[in-house]
């Protein structure tokens, strides 16, 4: 959690402000604590808010004179109350969009959330004179704002998608609007949202690295690609030199999403090229014609080099087992993934040739794992035979010793 | 033959027998010429003088790919090579002194940092030791 440091209080200090505050006592804090629901509910938040770590308090938003203890003195001629909803933006951006005010605080702090939100269509529909549109405490709370930075906050980017979804997920608040509310549903089942929920990995896109935070605003279709191409360059680069480009642009289908979907994007696999349901290839090409012909194949081939891919990893695992050493092959095998992986990225671009000889080479390559997979596996069997006949041979022994020991018995008897 | 000379020959036979068949695989069990992939904390990755400046080699470090780097600046850095994303082999980008992932255009910098792409996180890095004629790379844990 960000701490001021000595620059920022210094600030603090020459400004008077919030020193006054603090050096005087807070009877804001006092008196609302005393109050119910969200009178009181703010002065509860504010001792986790950001604004009072950083030596801000009551007044430095609200105005008044938090060092008298009578209310009406207290409420005086600087009292702004509370901001009606349609102010919050320049409420908020007083301070935010100013960069000399925020240098003291958090010079690396970007100023332009206020400018951002008038261009998103939140802002657009605020300005149009829409209350209920998101503003500042929608997504950051009003007294117990965070930094993004800490994983409790509302932005933090676990808790992002439910922080959107109380409005984007509330039917009825989008049916007013005419919006679909099944998003933050969808989200959740894709490969996007296990990477960031599951895996706990931060840098996984939640809403706002495709629709923007501040400057929120639907992708148009022909932007969608470039959203993408954020985290996923090798796809679009492909993909525009690919001849589904043109084709795409001339019925209007965005780039990505027209295969992969928008917000439930499922891990691709091979299910999604081919002529077989399930194919995205089939939502545009005709059964019989030269491009369904082409998917099937390229379905096809991908599959088999898979399918290889696996049996060779099954082969040493199973080698492994059974206590063979198998660290050479899995190092080449590792080549054949790699091949793999990028043969299927490979699809983007759909110049056929080149996925060809790609999984030629990794064929290749794969075909010295198998055999290593399969001199392994013959090591197994050949350490397994060695222990049959090293038991039989022990038998024989027993045996042999019995018959010794007997005849020895014999000899002794008869002697 | 006689009884007692056949049980002899039975019995020795049988003897060496059991002594070869038991030693020969203790022996395969014993003398394994190669350390197991899962316990090896170190592996010698080069020659000393074997990588020019600027340049690298992808080596085998357990049974996965690791790469070590000798930068424009003489400095040895030897990290996985393993890209955090679908675990392509990574390789050295002279040019830019990066490590490139070509399967879907990761990048990542000498420290293992992801620079671009989708590589959630950052390369593992390892320690890198002179030792002779001998450079040695250590898991660092």
């Amino acid at each position: 959690m960000k701490r001021p440091t000595f620059a920022s209080l210094f600030v603090i200090g020459f400004l008077g402000l919030p020193a006054a505050g603090l050096a005087q006592g807070n009877s804001c804090l006092d008196c609302h604590k005393e109050l119910d629901g969200a009178l009181q509910a703010a002065a509860v938040a504010f001792a986790q808010d950001v604004h009072g770590q950083f030596g801000l308090s009551c007044r430095d938003c609200h105005g008044g004179n938090p060092a008298t203890d009578d209310v009406d003195k207290a409420k005086d001629k600087s009292f702004k109350g509370a901001p009606k909803r349609e102010r919050i933006p320049e409420f908020c951006g007083g301070c935010h969009a100013d960069a000399a005010k925020m240098r003291g605080f958090n010079p690396s702090l970007r100023v332009d959330q206020l400018d951002q939100y008038w261009t998103s269509r939140h802002g657009q529909r605020l300005k149009a004179g829409d209350a209920k549109v998101a503003v500042c405490t929608d997504c950051h709370g009003a007294h117990g704002v965070q930094t993004a930075r800490f994983p409790k906050s509302m932005t933090f980017p676990w808790n992002i998608p439910q922080t959107c979804g109380r409005c984007h997920a509330d039917k009825a608040l989008m049916a007013s609007y005419l919006l679909p509310a099944g998003q933050l549903e969808d989200y959740r089942a894709s490969v996007h949202a296990r990477a960031l929920f599951d895996k706990k990995d931060l840098s996984a896109p939640a809403c706002n690295d495709c629709h923007g935070n501040h400057g929120a605003y639907p992708p148009e279709v022909g932007s969608v690609s470039g959203v993408c191409r954020q985290c996923h360059p090798s796809a679009g680069e492909l993909f525009a030199k690919s001849p589904h480009k043109k084709a795409f642009v001339e019925i209007e289908a965005g780039e990505c999403g027209a295969c992969h979907g928008n917000h439930k994007i499922e891990a691709p696999t091979n299910a999604l090229i081919g002529s077989t349901a399930g194919s995205a290839c089939i939502q545009c090409h005709e059964a019989g014609s030269k491009a369904w012909t082409t998917a099937a194949e390229l379905r096809s081939l991908l599959e088999e080099f898979e399918s290889g891919t696996a049996s060779a990893e099954v082969a040493l695992d199973a080698a492994d087992r059974k206590g063979v050493e198998v660290s050479e092959a899995r190092f080449k095998l590792q080549d054949v993934h790699t091949i793999l992986v990028s043969a299927k990225n490979l699809t983007h671009g759909l110049d056929l040739a080149e996925i060809r000889k790609a999984i030629v080479d990794g064929e290749n390559a794969l075909a010295e794992v198998e055999a290593a997979g399969q001199k392994a596996l013959a090591e197994a069997r050949f350490r397994r035979r060695g222990l049959v006949v090293a038991t039989i041979c022990l038998a024989l022994l027993a045996a042999a010793l019995a018959l010794k020991i007997r005849r020895l018995k014999e000899k002794r008897m008869a002697s | 033959m006689r009884r007692r000379s056949f049980i002899d020959v039975f019995f020795g036979g049988s003897l060496l027998a059991t002594a070869a068949a038991f030693l020969y695989p203790v022996l395969r069990y014993i003398l394994p010429t190669k350390a197991l992939a899962s316990s090896q904390k170190s592996v010698t990755a080069a020659k000393v003088g074997e990588l020019p400046p600027n340049a690298a080699k992808i080596f085998k470090f357990g049974a996965k790919p690791a790469v070590l780097v000798n930068t424009a600046e003489g400095r040895l850095i030897a990290l996985a090579a393993t890209c955090t994303h679908l675990t392509c082999t990574v390789r050295y980008e002279a040019d830019s002194g990066t490590l490139f992932c070509p399967c879907h255009n990761g990048r990542f910098d000498l420290s293992g940092a992801v620079l671009s792409g989708p590589p959630p996180a950052p390369l593992e890095t390892y320690g890198v030791l002179v030792a002779g004629e001998e450079i040695v790379v250590a898991r660092k844990s």
